[in-house]
Parts: C-alpha cells; sequence; structure tokens
C-alpha cells in the first residue's frame, strides 16, 4: 500500500493494483478483462481456464481487508460482449456475490462498450467531486482517473531488468495498472502512454513485494 | 557388377569428367536391390549424397514407376542442403538426358508452385523435416506419398537427438504407415553410436550400415605465435594478423567462429588488416537471406578469398576449392570439427588442412586434445533422447487434420517412432487429452475441443480453421524473437529484440561486417544509419554457444594429467602447467580439484573457491546456483560466482571450511530440483513447449504480436498452471527440457558421483596459476561496463602473473 494525494483527496494504491478512495469507501479497480481465457479457446488457443476466478478471488479477498462500500470499474471489465454466457458456474457466482456486496459502477470499455447488467449502473463516465471516471485517459484538461492502457514500467536495478505493473498519477490524471490475470502491459514510455506522462509525473510500481513510489524526474533510462 | 546394376547413364557421365563409382556407393545400390534399409557413414566428400540417390536413380531409369506419382523423397535438416544437393543431381540427370523430374520445396518455396507440385508431383522432392510434416498434414497425404518408393535423409546424425529429430521421426513412421515398401537410407557423419542412428532409420530386420573409412588423416595445425595467448576472452583478437598471413597464402579458406558477435569481430578486425584487398566475406544465420544467396554463390564460383562463419556454413554443402579451414576457439565437440574441417579440399583421397587457433589458454589445451582425439579416431557419443511430448502433442493435430484417426492404431504407430519406442499408453492418453481440450481438470473447454470423435468413433479435427492454424504453428524451432534491421529500405537482416532493448538511440554495433548506429524502432524494424564510429558495441548474441561435449572434457583432463604430456605443449603453456602443480596440483582425469585462497576485491577480503569440473558451462553454472545456494544456508555469505566451460569460481565473505558437505550428491539433487522451479529457464522452456504443442500461436493471422507479448502471455499462463496444475503436461515437458539443457542434469550427476571419493582441497593463501583466467572472467562479467576496458584488465592481469610468479 502507498498512499498519495490527488486533487486534495487521499487515495491508496494497493499491492495488486487496487485503488482506494479512503474518504469515500470506494475502491477503484480497472481492465479486469474476465473470461479472456476462454475468447482465445473459442478460436484454438486452450489456454488454462482459471483466469476468471483468480481475478475474482484476488479481488474479493482483498476487498474485504478493507472497509469499502462501493466499487468503480474503469472498463474492460469483461473481455468482449459474450463473455458473461461463458463464465463458469463458479465464476458466475462469485461475480453475482460482488455486485450484491457492494454498490457498484461499471465504465464501458472499449472491449465491453455493450456492457449492460440489470440493476446495475452502466455508463461511458461518472463524475464525483468533478473526478472524472473513465475508461480511456483523455486529453481535455479534466481531473480524470482512467484505466485501459495496462501501463507497465522496467527499470533497471543493478543491472537487472524489472518490468511491473504501475499506476500512473499526472497532475490531472490517474492511469490505473490493469487487474486481470491474463493482461499485458504497455510499456510507459511507449506511445500514446508516454504523451500523459511528463517530468512532474509520478509512477507507482507493484513490484512482488511492495509499491515502490518513483518520480519520474529521478529515475534514469525510463523515459 | 556395374553391369548387373544397369547404370549405364550416371557411370558415363562420371567417365566423361573422367570419375569413377566408390564401393559404398555400388554397395549402397546393392544392399538397397536386396531389400534393406541403408544406414551410409561416411565423412565428408565421400560421395555420401550420390549414394543415397543411386539406388533412385537405377530404379527410376530401369523400372516403370505410375505416371504423376512421387518416387523418392530427400529430406535434409537445411533448406540450403536441399538446393545445394538439388543442384548436383541435376549435373547428370541433365548431362544424359535422363526423364526424371526433381524439385526442392521448402518454406521458400512459393505457393502457386507448391500448389502445382501437388497437382503434378515429381519424380524426385528434395524438402526438410517440417515441409515434410506440412505435406503430411495435408487430407491428400495419402494418396501423395502411396507410391513412395525411397525416403532419403541427410545428416541424419544431427537430427537424432532433438525435438526437430522426434517430429521427423513421428513422420517416418507415418510414411512407414502410407507407404510400407518404402526403403530408407540415411546419410550419416561419422559418430560413435552408430547403432542409434541406424534404429533412428529404421526398425526394420532387415536394415545395415554401411561404414566408409575415414580418408588419410588430415593435416591440422594449432596456429604458431609469438604473441602470448590470452588468459581468458573468446575472440582471438590477438592472433588476427597470423591468421590473415595464412588465408593470403591460401586459394580460399573459410575462417569458422562458434558466435555471431565473434564473426562480428573477426570480420571487422581483418578488414583492419587487409592490406591486399582480399575479397573476404561475412556468412552467419542472422543476416538477410539474399546476402547469404550471395556469398555462397560466389564461393562456389570461386570469387572470394575468404568467408568468415558461424555453423551456418557447417552442415555437408559442397563450397567449391577450399583449400584452408581456420577454426577460431576451440570447435567444443571432435564430431563437429571433423565436419569443419571437411569443408577442406572436399575429395575422400586428399588430407584436409586445418588450423586452429585458441582464444585462450584453457581453450588451447582443448585444440590440443581435440586434435589428439581425431589422430586417435575417438568421437564424440549421440545421446539417445525420449521423445518429448509437446513434439507428439503437435504431431496428433497434425495427423488428426490430415484425416480421422482411431486412437488403438495411431499409438501403434507412434510406437513404432524410435524416440517413442517406451510411450506408456497411459502417457499417451494425456497428450491425446490435452491436444483435445487443453488437459484441464476444470472442463470448462469441452466445447471449444479442437478435435473430437466422430459418427464412426474415429478422432478428426473440429472445423478446417484448426487446419489452417496448425500450418502457420508447426515445426519445433522456437526462436528468440527477432527484428529486421534496416538501413534506408534495405534489410540487413535480423538481431534479437532483446539485444536492441539493450541499446538506447545513438549506441553502435557490428551487424554484417558494418558499424552501425542505432536509431530508433518503427513498426518492429529497427532502423540504423552508417556511421564513422570506430568503436562499435559487439552484439552479443545469445546463439551459438556450444557446450564443450563430454568426450573432449575428458581428453583435456587426461592430458593435464600426466607431466608428460605437456612436452608438445608451447612452453608458455606447459610453464603455467608446471608452476600449477607446483604451486596447488594437477587433478587426474577422474578427480576434482577445488581451491580456496583469499583475495581482495576493491580492498575488500573475499574468499574464493574454485572448482576445475571440465563439464561445461551450463553444468557449471547449474553447479554455481546448488552450491552458493547451500552456501548460503551454512553462513559462508556467497556474493557471487563465475562458470566458464572448465571451471567454476564463487567467491564469499566468509571461509569455507568443508568441502565435501557443499558437493555431496544427494542433498544436491534435491535442491536441484526446487531451485529450478525458480529459474527463469524453466518458464522459457514452458514457453517453447506451449508454442510447440499449440497451446500459444506463433502468429495470430492478421495480427502481428511482438516476442514480448508472446512471453508475457505464456508467463501468465505457467503462474496459472503452477498454481492450478502443477503437474500440467507442459509443465511436465518445461521440467524435462530444463534438466536435458542447460542445466546439463544427466552430466551433472554423473560429474558428482564421478567426484565422490576424489575431491582434492588445496588451501592456498594466494591466487594460483590456473584460477587466473577465471578471476579475469569475473572482472570481465561483472563490473559495471564502464569500468571494464582492455587497460583495466591489462593491469589486472600483470599484478596476477606477478603474484604467481609467472612473467
Amino acid at each position: 500500500m502507498k498512499s498519495f494525494k490527488f486533487k486534495n483527496h487521499e487515495f491508496q494504491i494497493s499491492l495488486d493494483g487496487i485503488l482506494f478512495w479512503i474518504e469515500k469507501k470506494i475502491a477503484i479497480i480497472s481492465d479486469l478483462h474476465l473470461e479472456k481465457g476462454s475468447s482465445y479457446a473459442s478460436t484454438g488457443q486452450l489456454i488454462p481456464p482459471y483466469d476468471s476466478l483468480e481475478t475474482l478471488n484476488n479481488l474479493i479477498k482483498n476487498l474485504e481487508k478493507n472497509k469499502v462500500s462501493e466499487l468503480i470499474f474503469l472498463g474492460d471489465t469483461f473481455h468482449d460482449d459474450q463473455a458473461s454466457e461463458r463464465m463458469s458456474h463458479e465464476t458466475d457466482l462469485l461475480f453475482k456475490r460482488l455486485i450484491k456486496t457492494y454498490k457498484v459502477i461499471f465504465i464501458r470499455g472499449n472491449h465491453d462498450n455493450k456492457l449492460s447488467i440489470d440493476g446495475v449502473i452502466c455508463c461511458e463516465k461518472y463524475v464525483l467531486d468533478g473526478i472524472h471516471f473513465i475508461h480511456e485517459a483523455s486529453k481535455e484538461n479534466i481531473n480524470q482517473v482512467s484505466g485501459h492502457f495496462h501501463p507497465v514500467a522496467s527499470l533497471r536495478v543493478n543491472s537487472k531488468k524489472i518490468t511491473a505493473k504501475c499506476l500512473v498519477h499526472s497532475e490531472n490524471l490517474i492511469i490505473l495498472p490493469s487487474y486481470g490475470q491474463y493482461t499485458g502491459g504497455l510499456n510507459i514510455t511507449k506511445s500514446p502512454l508516454r504523451e500523459f506522462i511528463d517530468v512532474n509525473s509520478t509512477i507507482y510500481l507493484l513490484s512482488n513485494k511492495s509499491v515502490y513510489k518513483l518520480p519520474v524526474s529521478k529515475i534514469k533510462n525510463l523515459l | 557388377m556395374l553391369d548387373k546394376l544397369k547404370l549405364e547413364p550416371i557411370n558415363n557421365w562420371l567417365k566423361k569428367n573422367n570419375w569413377h563409382f566408390y564401393n559404398h556407393q555400388l554397395e549402397t545400390v546393392t544392399k538397397t536391390l536386396q531389400g534393406y534399409d541403408v544406414l551410409l557413414v561416411a565423412p565428408t566428400g565421400g560421395g555420401k549424397t550420390l549414394a543415397g540417390f543411386l539406388p533412385a536413380l537405377e530404379d527410376l531409369i530401369n523400372n516403370q514407376h505410375p505416371k504423376n506419382q512421387l518416387h523418392t523423397l530427400y529430406i535434409s535438416p537445411l533448406k540450403a542442403l536441399t538446393v545445394d544437393v538439388h543442384r548436383n543431381l541435376l549435373a547428370p540427370i541433365q548431362d544424359q538426358k535422363l526423364d526424371i523430374k526433381v524439385e526442392t520445396r521448402t518454406g521458400d518455396t512459393s505457393s502457386y508452385k507448391k500448389a502445382r507440385q501437388k497437382q503434378a508431383p515429381p519424380h524426385m522432392l528434395m524438402t526438410t523435416p517440417e515441409s515434410l510434416a506440412l505435406l503430411l498434414a495435408s487430407p491428400e497425404a495419402n494418396d501423395y506419398f502411396k507410391f513412395l518408393k525411397f525416403l532419403i535423409i541427410d545428416e541424419i546424425h544431427s537430427l537424432v537427438n532433438s525435438k526437430r529429430g522426434d517430429l521427423l521421426s513421428l513422420n517416418l513412421s507415418r510414411l512407414e504407415t502410407i507407404a510400407p515398401k518404402c526403403q530408407k537410407l540415411g546419410l550419416s557423419a561419422t559418430v560413435k553410436n552408430k547403432n542409434s542412428v541406424l534404429a533412428f532409420l529404421s526398425q526394420k530386420n532387415k536394415s545395415i550400415t554401411i561404414n566408409v573409412q575415414e580418408r588419410s588423416s588430415p593435416s591440422i595445425d594449432i596456429l604458431k605465435t609469438d604473441i602470448r595467448v590470452p588468459w581468458s576472452g573468446h575472440m582471438a583478437s590477438y592472433a588476427i594478423k597470423d591468421i590473415y598471413k595464412k588465408i593470403i597464402n591460401s586459394t580460399m579458406s573459410i575462417v569458422f567462429v562458434n558466435t555471431r558477435a565473434q564473426a562480428e569481430l573477426v570480420f571487422n578486425k581483418l578488414w583492419h588488416e587487409n592490406e591486399k584487398n582480399l575479397k573476404i566475406a561475412i556468412h552467419h544465420g542472422s543476416l538477410e537471406k539474399e546476402m547469404r544467396r550471395k556469398v555462397e554463390n560466389m564461393m562456389s564460383r570461386g570469387l572470394l578469398d575468404c568467408v568468415v562463419a558461424t555453423s551456418s556454413l557447417d552442415l555437408g554443402i559442397d563450397w567449391g576449392n577450399i583449400d584452408l579451414v581456420i577454426q577460431i576457439g576451440s570447435p567444443k565437440g571432435i564430431a563437429r570439427f571433423l565436419q569443419r574441417i571437411g569443408r577442406s579440399n572436399h575429395r575422400l583421397n586428399e588430407p584436409s588442412r586445418a588450423l586452429l587457433v585458441p582464444s585462450n589458454r584453457f581453450e588451447y589445451l582443448e585444440c590440443v586434445s581435440a586434435i589428439s582425439s581425431i589422430r586417435e579416431n575417438i568421437l564424440d557419443e549421440i545421446n539417445d533422447k525420449e521423445g518429448s511430448l509437446d513434439v507428439l502433442a503437435q504431431h496428433i493435430l497434425g495427423v488428426a487434420c490430415s484425416k480421422p484417426f482411431e486412437v488403438n492404431e495411431l499409438f501403434t504407430e507412434i510406437k513404432n517412432s524410435w524416440p517413442y519406442r517406451n510411450l506408456q499408453i497411459k502417457k499417451f492418453l494425456e497428450v491425446l487429452e490435452f491436444v483435445k481440450n487443453g488437459g484441464y481438470s476444470l472442463k470448462n473447454y469441452d466445447q471449444y475441443s479442437k478435435i473430437g470423435l466422430n459418427k464412426e468413433n474415429l478422432y478428426t479435427i473440429k472445423n478446417k480453421n484448426i487446419r489452417n492454424k496448425y500450418r502457420l504453428n508447426v515445426g519445433t524451432i522456437v526462436e528468440s524473437y527477432m527484428l529486421k534491421v534496416k538501413l534506408g529500405n534495405r534489410t540487413l537482416g535480423q538481431v534479437e529484440e532483446w539485444f536492441i532493448e539493450g541499446l538506447n538511440e545513438g549506441d553502435t554495433f557490428l551487424f554484417g561486417g558494418r558499424i552501425l548506429e542505432y536509431q530508433y524502432l518503427s513498426n518492429n524494424n529497427v532502423i540504423v544509419r552508417t556511421t564513422k564510429d570506430q568503436q562499435p558495441k559487439i552484439p552479443s548474441y545469445a546463439g551459438g554457444r556450444l557446450p564443450l561435449s563430454s568426450e573432449l572434457s575428458f581428453q583435456v583432463r587426461s592430458l593435464i594429467s600426466k607431466e608428460e604430456n605437456w612436452k608438445n605443449l608451447p612452453s608458455q603453456i606447459s610453464e603455467w602447467l608446471r608452476l600449477q602443480l607446483k604451486f596447488s596440483n594437477i587433478p587426474g582425469p577422474e578427480e576434482l580439484l577445488v581451491e580456496t585462497f583469499p583475495r581482495n576485491i576493491k580492498n575488500k577480503k573475499r574468499y574464493f573457491l574454485i572448482c576445475y569440473s571440465f563439464e561445461g558451462r551450463n553444468a557449471n553454472q547449474t553447479l554455481g546456483f546448488l552450491i552458493s545456494k547451500r552456501m548460503q544456508r551454512m553462513g559462508y555469505k556467497p556474493i557471487g560466482f563465475v562458470a566458464t566451460e572448465y571451471a567454476l569460481a564463487i567467491w564469499s565473505m566468509n571461509m569455507v571450511e568443508d568441502i565435501n558437505i557443499l558437493l555431496s550428491d544427494d542433498i544436491m539433487l534435491d535442491d536441484l530440483y526446487e531451485w529450478l522451479e525458480e529459474t527463469p529457464l524453466l518458464k522459457k522452456n514452458f514457453r517453447d513447449a506451449a508454442i510447440i504443442s499449440g497451446l500459444i500461436e506463433r502468429i495470430i493471422p492478421g495480427q502481428k504480436k511482438t516476442g514480448k507479448q508472446i512471453m508475457f502471455n505464456s508467463d501468465l499462463i505457467f503462474d496459472v498452471l503452477k498454481k492450478h496444475e502443477p503437474n500440467h503436461l507442459l509443465l511436465q515437458v518445461a521440467r524435462q527440457d530444463s534438466y536435458r539443457g542447460l542445466i546439463d542434469l544427466d552430466r551433472l550427476s554423473k560429474f558428482l558421483k564421478r567426484i565422490k571419493k576424489n575431491i582434492i582441497l588445496k588451501k592456498l593463501n594466494q591466487i594460483s596459476p590456473l584460477a587466473i583466467p577465471l578471476i579475469l572472467e569475473i572482472n570481465r562479467q561483472t563490473i559495471d561496463k564502464s569500468e571494464v576496458n582492455e587497460y583495466f584488465l591489462q593491469e589486472l592481469e600483470e599484478q596476477m602473473t606477478k603474484e604467481v610468479g609467472l612473467n
């Protein structure tokens, strides 16, 4: 866990990539890509079918450790439009438990842009205290929290290269790492992600053991 | 004999050229006519290829064959070799106006030509194991091969002990089902255990090995030089001037090196020496195909003076009149060395001429041992290998793509493949299950299964799409992801993605003999420009690092163990050994010498432990991991280690007291299994297995993935599987491959057994002469790049030689 201020509100980022808005008891999660495994399977690549179960189990376990009443999913919760139909019974139960336990808001992403669930808010944008929750970062000058890019960063430590998921914190924006088991990443040095990062940005790197706060200005070989 | 064989057209052609049949060629025909499958073991340049084709030619000349039906299939491990053999075979056919159609089919063949070859097959088709797998996976495979009479496998020894060989063997077994009367001919270089190679070729009772004696023994020398042979390093820069002189004095020469990085550097340095403007070219696997073809072409026409090459020129291609082969660095194995020497004076009755240039002192010993092994006819052994299960998975899918199969019939057919002779039905069914639905205990994927039972209870693919995907993913070679190097509009060749990742814009590197400046990456192309920079960063390619063979390792240990053997060594080397003997000890062939001594690194006292195992870099590397792990547990606080082909050096903060506990074999192996689970090696092998078995695709049509993305995905799968299905088929394969491959488990456990009661421990007060190369290597590998310059190393070297009393 690492805490930081964004627009005078206190936030915390957990090791597995959940962003907590402390005073509001909100947890923000991005890019679960549920059923990515079975989506590959339907085209002939039979990769192990444990991803959704693993993702949801981890999420529920970590949410229970924190005092949270509301969840905001920043889009690409499902890997594709048919994903929920492919979910196993067990996964389905976990998912239902999640949306029953918490007040949940789903932002739609490019992978699940038709998402709609009975009795649950599904929208393109959600605004709270002037902070816009959207799927993909916007060039507009608004305060925003988004996902979409699955940011990762590489660092050289003692001549070894470490690559890990990260959260990007620039003046007006936060970009969350992806939460899903089978999600890859886009390096923050690569376009278009790098356009949202400047010398005043801070990276929160989620390594195996802890979250590292890294001001971009102080990292050599990063940008 | 000739009359009986009716080979007039070929004989006429030979006579015209003043040539004649060799006995082994005629014997091959005779034995084949008697119904034998034949393994022909002969040195390069012995007319081996013609011998392989003679029975087929004889049959086509004298007997009827159904029209538009394939008669002979020729398989070689190298595309270039199929092209070369094709050209050579056309010579007599065209000269004698024989009505025999010969064509090649490889990954380079146009799809138009491939389609035509399917409609109207030639008499003889020359192809690679991968292209054969593709042909066999098509629905028409049965009709295509049913009249096949001869199957020729060239360089079969190079295929036996590999996943590529597994794939080929499974397909040989397939062919046997389709064309049971087809006769097989294998062509092999000289190896120790010919019986394994014969069994791989054929398990018929009527199979036989024809052995051709080595020609007059080759004349091999080690480069004589006034300059001191370096303690460590692999670039042989010290010898460039002498090598250049040798090139001047020969008509055409090949300079063989072991890695592409060496090739680039040696080529670059030779050009610096090139006052006489000799035509020197470079050839290695990363260069663009056209550039390689151009060099090959110029060689065969005798237009070059010298070619610097890696193993890309190893296999039996006839490249014209080479009269000198120079090998830089040790060839690492006797068979490989013989093959390379065979490039010169490509005639059976003339001795070939070769020159060895050791790049450091240990290599000097290796070179001496290699020469005496050749003189005494000691050969490398090819270890037998159980067939890999990821390859089997690929094959099962291939069979299903071709036609519906019955489980028991397929199992029987697979058991006829030599590497899979011990396969248990239970394992086979496990692989089948994997092909079907991924083999997970969670049965979510049954709806997506690739193959399933049809009404006749036969397994068949679910849809045509699966066949198309199979076609794109066939083969067992998983290369690192390569990026194209582009200079303007020209593609110069390919480099590994990780190499470019280590570069910053403006960095320079040697490639294709030029010094290039890295500019940027664009659409997976490496954009470069030429530069006047004189000091390039050398590409340190991953490929080409060959482990020292067990046989050669034994020879080196034997060489140094007896003082009387040293008299043939140059004085600088024998003096080094003599001093070592005085100062410490020299181990016998079955012994292990372990030295400990204190030494300061950056003004801090460190304790060094050196094991002279001579077991190859891979085994030493693994040993290094294991020993340092145990040292850690025992409180010696190890800091780091360096492994070379010959020895292992570990340094620690505390002095090691008990060596025997560190090296006891039982605990060692337990540690190994535990350690392996955490290594990146296991992940890498898992990725390869996932690709070969078809779990992950190489290329998704219309979507280009970069290598890193593939890797990332396979790592995720790896983690999930380890957690949920720790005994999944692919994890089994990855573990197995790790034991066999870089870890060299087999060799390591033999080593540990061998040394059990044979450890000589020397507690020294300072560095020993034999340890100097290791300490230099430590500095080469571990100190910040900016600090490593030749000056620094030179200074260190001088200091150490003074310490041990060498001049």
